[in-house]
C-alpha cells in the first residue's frame, strides 16, 4: 500500500515539474520570440529575404556598409521590428538614403510571417507584442504620450520635425500592435522605450490613447484646419480676413454706385 | 413700394427695390430664431457660428443695401480749416501762459520745492511695485539636484539603470524637489562608445547612461525630441540641436550653452542618485549667470 | 417745447438737450463728411473687432477662474476624466465643453484677437503707404502704433490665461526673454513671477492685465484716437473737386451711419461664422500644461511669429564679459522688436525731414509718389513677414518634406537679402509708373507737383459767427439735397 502511493505520488509531482518545465520553456520561447519554430516558415522566410532584402542588409543579414551608408544588421532585432516594418511598409526601402516612411506593404500577410519568423530565427529580440486596447486606460495613456511621445509625433499626433531632414512620422493610421512595436524596437531615430521604461500595461495605455482618442479626435470646435495650432489658424485669419472681410469692405463703398444726384 | 423721384432723370439702371434688404432682414429674424431654438435644446457650436453669422449679416447686408439703394449718395462736401490755430490766438494764448507761468516763476525756490515734492512722490509711488516679488535670489543658478538625490520619475518611482533600454530616454526629477521648473532631468542609455566625456567628467556616467537636464539653455523649453540613431537632442521651439556625445554641445541653433550634466552614481540598493550638483546653471541665460 | 403729437426723436432730443446742450455741435456732428474708400475702413474693421472682443470677454470672464490650484478634473470630456490641471485650465475645458454657448463664445473671441491685429496692420499699411501720418497726424500715428503694441500683448495675455500646454511654453519663453534683459531682467522676472518661474500668481497678474489695464489703455487710445480723426478731419485721396481746403465725401447722417454701421455687423457675421465653424486653440488635444512636456510645433498666436522667428534665426551668439553676459534671447527678442517699434514711432518725424516738409497735408499721396519711402516700407515689411514664416519653420519643413535646419538656412539667407531686394524694385515700380503717368516720352518726366509751400493756401481759420454761417449754409445745401431724394 505504502509503496503504491508513492508511486502515485512521484508519479504526479513528476507530471506537475514536466508541465511547469513545459510552460516555463515555452513562456521563454515566446518571451524570445522564437516561439514560430516552424523551419519551414523560416525557411520561407530565408528565401524572401535573399531575394527582398539580402543587397541592403547582408547574407547572412549581418549589416553592410559603414558611417552615413551602414546598413543595420538584422541579427537580435526581434519579430516586433521586422513585423513593423514589413507591416507598415516601411521596408522594403523605397529610396535609399532618406527616411523610410509609411506605404502600402510591399508583402502579403503570409510573405511577412515567413520574413518575421526568419528575422526572428536569427537571435533574441522584442517578440510581437499582444495588444488589447478594449481594457486599457486610454486617460493614463494620454498623459503618458503628451509627456512622452508628444515631443516629437506632435500633441495631436500628426508628426513633427525632426533635425537635419527626418521627421517624426503622423501617428494617425497606426494599429495598436504597431505602437507598440514601434515603442519597443525604436525604428529609425525613434528612441527605445523598453518593457522597464513602459509596462506592458502603460504601452498598451499609449496604444489605446493612440488608436482611441488620437485618431478620433473630438473636433465639436469646427473644422480642425490640420491640428497643427496658431499657424494654420494664423493663416486662416488673415485669408478669411482678407478675402472676406475685404470683399465686405469693398462692398460697402463701391457696391451699387447710383448716379450722383 | 414708392420710387425716388430723381429715377427718372436716370434712365439706364432700373429703379431700385426693396427685394435685398428685406431678404436680407428677414434671413435674420429667422436666423436668430433659429439660434434661440438651438440654445433651448442644448446648444452646438457649428449651428450657433452659422445661424449667428446669418442673423449678424442679414443686418448688415440689409442696412448696407438700404443705403446702397435709398439714402442719399452725396457726393457731399464740407470746407476744412487749418488746424493750426491763427497768430493771434497762438500770440493770446502765450501771453496767458506765460504771464500765469511768471506768477509761479517769482518764488524759485518754492517751484524747486515743488519740483522736489512731486518728484518725491513718484519716486515712493512706485514702491509698493516692489512687493510684487522677492529680490531674484541665488535660486536661479541653484541645481535642483543634491549630492545623494534620487533619480525618480514624474510618477515618483527610484530608477535602475536597467530601466532605460540602450537608445532609450526617460524623463527624471529629483526626489523631493519634483516640482522645481529647472527640476526636469533626462537620462539616455548611449550606445556603447557613443559617450565621450568631457575632462573631468569621466565618471558621470553609469552604464553608459548620461544625465542632462532637460530645460533649454536658450529659452527654457523642455528639450524633449531624442533622435537615437544621430545622439542629438532637438529642441522644438527654436531647433537648438543638441550632440548627445559631446556633453550636449549645441551644433546647429540659437542655444549657445551645453546642457547642464548631472554625474550620476549608484547607491547601495543599485538605485541612480545624483554625484553632485549640475555642471552649469539651469535654463535660459541671464546677466550675472555665469559670475 | 414740443407739442404732445411732436415725433418721438424731438421730443427725445428737448429733453437731452435740456440737461446737456449741444444741439448745434450734434447738428455740425450729422453733417460731418466723410471720404469713401474702401481703404478708409480698415481702422473701423479693427474698432468692430475690439468692440466685439469686449462683449465676448465679459462673457468669458464670469466663467473663467485665473488660478493655478490644482484640481482633478471631473467634467464631461472624457479623455481628461482624473487628468490634473489648474483651476484655470479647467474653467477654459468646462467652458468649451460645460456651458452652453461657451464654445462659441470663446473661439469668436479668439479669431477676433487674430483679425483684430491683422485689420490694425492693414490700416497701419494703409496710412504708412499714403502718407496719412503726416502732420497734423503725427500724434494719431504713435497712438496708433502704441494700440498695435497693446493689442499684441493683450492677444498674449488672453491666450496664456487658459495654462495649457502650448501657451505655457509660450510663457516659459517669454520669461527667458524677460530674463535675458541686462542688469535688470532677473528682476523684472521675480516682480511679475512672484519669484521663480513659474510661481502660484502669474495667472492671475494675467487675468488683470488682459481683462483690465489693457483694455482700459486701449479703450481711452481709441477715444483719443478717433476724437483726433474727428479733430483733424478724415484725410482724402487726390482727385477732382478735392482740395487741401475740403473734405468730400458721404454725410455721417444718415449714410455714413448706416454703412459704418452695416461693416460692424459684417464683421460681426464673419467672426461669428469663423467661431462656430473653425476650431481654434483646441486646448483638450494638446494638454494641461506641464513644466517637463512640449509638443512639436509649438507656435505663438500668427502676430508673434515674428518675434518667434526671430528667435529661431539667430544665430548663436551672445556678448559675454567680466563674467557677464547679454544672452542671446535678448538681441531678437527685446532690441530688435524695440528697434523696429522705435523706427515706427519716428517715422512721421524721419519722413518730413526726408522729405523737407512741414506743413498740413490733408490730401493722400499714392505709393508711386515717393518711392524711397514706399521701397522703404516694402522692405520693412518684407522683413517682418521673412521672420514670421522663420516662426512656423517646423511646420513648413514637415508640410513641403524638407529638412527644418535647411529651412532656417535659407530664411536666414531671405531676411538678408529679400527685404533691400524687395525695396530697390518696390521703388524702381513706383518710378516707372511716375513715368508712365507722365505720358509719353517728350513729355518731361516731372515728379508731381509740390504741395502748396505756404501755410496761408487754407483760408485762414473763420471767426466763430462766419463759421456758423458757413456750416449753415453748407447744412442747407445738404437738407436741400435730401429733400430731393426721398
Amino acid at each position: 500500500m505504502r509503496v503504491r502511493r508513492r508511486w502515485v505520488t512521484a508519479t504526479g509531482i513528476g507530471a506537475c515539474v514536466a508541465v511547469a518545465a513545459l510552460g516555463f520553456i515555452a513562456s521563454y520561447a515566446a518571451g524570445q520570440g522564437t516561439e514560430e519554430a516552424d523551419p519551414e516558415l523560416i525557411e520561407k522566410g530565408r528565401q524572401l529575404y535573399q531575394v527582398g532584402c539580402s543587397t541592403c542588409h547582408g547574407e547572412n543579414a549581418e549589416g553592410t556598409g559603414e558611417g552615413d551608408d551602414a546598413v543595420p544588421s538584422l541579427v537580435g532585432v526581434g519579430a516586433a521590428a521586422a513585423d513593423f516594418q514589413l507591416r507598415t511598409g516601411r521596408m522594403p526601402l523605397a529610396v535609399i538614403g532618406k527616411q523610410a516612411v509609411r506605404k502600402p506593404p510591399a508583402y502579403g500577410n503570409d510573405e511577412i510571417e515567413a520574413l518575421v519568423a526568419y528575422v526572428a530565427s536569427l537571435g533574441p529580440g522584442p517578440a510581437i507584442p499582444v495588444v488589447e486596447v478594449a481594457s486599457a486606460d486610454a486617460v493614463n495613456g494620454g498623459d503618458l504620450f503628451r509627456a512622452n511621445c508628444a515631443a516629437c509625433h506632435n500633441a495631436a499626433g500628426v508628426g513633427g520635425a525632426l533635425s537635419y531632414g527626418h521627421h517624426a512620422p503622423p501617428l494617425l493610421q497606426a494599429t495598436p500592435t504597431e505602437v507598440v512595436e514601434a515603442m519597443r524596437t525604436g525604428p529609425g531615430q525613434m528612441p527605445v522605450f523598453g518593457p522597464d521604461t513602459f509596462t506592458d500595461d502603460e504601452a498598451t495605455d499609449i496604444a489605446a490613447y493612440v488608436t482611441g482618442n488620437l485618431q478620433h479626435p473630438d473636433n465639436r470646435g469646427g473644422l480642425a484646419l490640420g491640428s497643427t495650432g496658431p499657424v494654420p489658424e494664423g493663416f486662416v485669419a488673415w485669408t478669411v480676413g482678407f478675402v472676406v472681410i475685404g470683399a465686405a469692405v469693398f462692398w460697402v463703398v463701391r457696391g451699387r454706385r447710383r448716379a450722383a444726384t | 413700394m414708392t420710387e425716388p423721384a430723381s429715377s427718372a432723370e436716370r434712365k439706364g439702371p432700373p429703379a431700385p427695390t426693396t427685394h435685398v434688404p428685406m431678404v436680407a432682414f428677414i434671413v435674420s429674424i429667422v436666423a436668430a430664431l433659429g439660434l434661440t431654438f438651438v440654445y433651448w435644446r442644448g446648444g452646438q457650436p457649428q449651428w450657433e457660428g452659422a445661424l449667428l453669422c446669418l442673423a449678424l449679416g442679414g443686418i448688415g447686408i440689409g442696412v448696407i443695401s438700404w443705403a446702397h439703394r435709398f439714402l442719399p449718395a452725396g457726393p457731399d462736401e464740407e470746407p476744412r480749416e487749418q488746424v493750426a490755430s491763427s497768430d493771434e490766438a497762438l500770440a493770446a494764448l502765450d501771453a496767458d501762459l506765460i504771464a500765469g507761468e511768471e506768477e509761479f516763476g517769482r518764488r524759485r525756490l518754492l517751484v524747486r520745492l515743488l519740483a522736489g515734492a512731486a518728484g518725491a512722490l513718484g519716486l515712493a509711488a512706485l514702491f509698493p511695485l516692489r512687493s510684487l516679488g522677492p529680490r531674484p535670489g541665488a535660486g536661479l543658478k541653484a541645481s535642483p539636484f543634491s549630492t545623494g538625490d534620487h533619480l525618480v520619475t514624474e510618477q515618483g518611482t527610484r530608477v535602475r539603470p536597467e530601466d532605460v533600454a540602450v537608445d532609450g530616454f526617460i524623463t527624471v526629477v529629483p526626489e523631493g524637489n519634483t516640482d522645481d521648473a529647472n527640476a526636469p532631468t533626462l537620462l539616455i542609455h548611449t550606445r556603447p562608445g557613443q559617450n565621450v566625456p568631457r575632462s573631468g567628467r569621466e565618471d558621470w556616467a553609469v552604464d553608459d547612461l548620461v544625465a542632462y537636464s532637460k530645460i533649454c539653455t536658450h529659452a527654457g523649453c523642455p528639450v524633449g525630441l531624442y533622435q537615437a540613431e544621430s545622439g542629438l537632442l532637438l529642441c522644438p521651439c527654436h531647433q537648438s540641436t543638441f550632440d548627445v556625445g559631446d556633453g550636449s554641445r549645441p551644433v546647429f541653433g540659437p542655444a549657445t550653452r551645453s546642457l547642464p550634466q548631472l554625474p550620476l552614481t549608484l547607491d547601495d540598493d543599485g538605485y541612480l542618485v545624483a554625484g553632485g550638483e549640475f555642471s552649469s546653471p539651469i535654463g535660459p541665460g541671464f546677466w550675472n549667470q555665469l559670475r | 417745447m414740443a407739442s404732445p403729437k411732436a415725433p418721438v426723436t424731438a421730443r427725445v432730443v428737448r429733453w437731452l438737450d435740456r440737461r446737456v446742450g449741444g444741439a448745434r455741435m450734434a447738428r455740425k456732428t450729422l453733417d460731418k463728411v466723410f471720404p469713401d474708400h474702401w481703404s478708409f475702413l480698415l481702422g473701423e474693421v479693427a474698432l468692430y473687432c475690439f468692440v466685439i472682443l469686449v462683449l465676448t470677454g465679459i462673457y468669458l470672464s464670469l466663467f473663467f477662474t485665473p488660478s493655478t490650484s490644482v484640481v482633478t478634473y471631473d467634467g464631461s470630456y472624457g479623455p481628461l476624466r482624473g487628468v490634473e490641471m489648474s483651476e484655470a485650465y479647467e474653467s477654459a475645458i468646462r467652458i468649451s465643453f460645460d456651458v452652453r454657448a461657451g464654445m462659441v463664445m470663446r473661439q469668436i473671441h479668439h479669431w477676433a484677437a487674430l483679425v483684430f491685429v491683422a485689420a490694425i496692420i492693414a490700416h497701419l499699411a494703409r496710412i504708412f503707404f499714403t502718407g496719412a501720418f503726416r502732420r497734423p497726424r503725427e500724434l494719431n500715428w504713435m497712438i496708433g502704433v502704441t494700440l498695435l503694441v497693446l493689442a499684441m500683448l493683450n492677444g498674449f495675455a488672453g491666450y496664456s490665461l487658459l495654462d495649457d500646454q502650448l501657451s505655457g511654453t509660450g510663457l516659459r519663453i517669454a520669461n527667458a526673454i524677460i530674463l535675458s534683459i541686462p542688469i535688470v531682467g532677473t528682476w523684472i522676472s521675480s516682480l511679475v513671477f512672484d519669484g521663480p518661474y513659474p510661481g502660484t500668481e502669474i495667472l492671475q497678474r494675467l487675468f488683470v492685465a488682459h481683462i483690465l489695464l489693457i483694455p482700459a489703455v486701449i479703450g481711452v487710445l481709441i477715444a483719443v484716437h478717433l476724437a483726433l480723426v474727428i479733430r483733424h478731419k478724415h484725410t482724402q485721396y487726390p482727385g477732382p473737386g478735392k482740395r487741401e481746403d475740403n473734405v468730400v465725401g458721404q454725410r455721417l447722417w444718415p449714410t455714413y451711419t448706416a454703412k459704418a454701421g452695416g461693416l460692424f455687423f459684417l464683421v460681426a457675421s464673419v467672426l461669428a461664422a469663423l467661431g462656430g465653424l473653425a476650431q481654434i486653440n483646441a486646448i483638450w488635444v494638446t494638454g494641461p500644461y506641464r513644466g517637463a512636456d512640449v509638443s512639436s510645433a509649438s507656435q505663438p498666436d500668427w502676430y508673434m511669429g515674428w518675434t518667434e522667428g526671430g528667435l529661431r534665426l539667430m544665430p548663436p551668439w551672445e556678448v559675454r564679459a567680466f563674467g557677464y553676459q547679454i544672452p542671446n534671447p535678448f538681441f531678437p527678442g527685446v532690441l530688435l522688436p524695440s528697434i523696429v517699434f522705435g523706427i515706427m514711432y519716428a517715422w512721421p518725424f524721419i519722413q518730413s525731414r526726408r522729405a523737407k516738409t512741414d506743413q498740413e497735408h490733408h490730401i493722400l499721396f499714392r505709393p508711386r509718389d515717393h518711392p524711397v519711402h514706399t521701397g522703404i516700407g516694402v522692405a520693412a515689411f518684407t522683413f517682418v513677414t521673412v521672420m514670421m514664416v522663420a516662426g512656423s519653420s517646423d511646420v513648413i519643413a514637415v508640410t513641403f518634406g524638407v529638412s527644418v535646419n535647411a529651412v532656417i538656412w535659407t530664411l536666414r539667407t531671405a531676411l538678408l537679402i529679400l527685404p533691400p531686394i524687395a525695396g530697390l524694385v518696390a521703388a524702381r515700380l513706383c518710378v516707372e509708373l511716375q513715368r508712365r503717368d507722365a505720358g509719353p516720352p517728350s513729355v518731361a518726366a516731372e515728379p508731381p507737383p509740390a504741395n502748396p509751400p505756404s501755410s496761408r493756401a487754407y483760408p485762414a481759420a473763420p471767426e466763430p459767427e462766419l463759421a456758423d454761417q458757413l456750416s449753415r449754409s453748407s447744412a442747407a445745401e445738404s437738407a436741400t439735397r435730401l429733400r430731393e431724394t426721398p
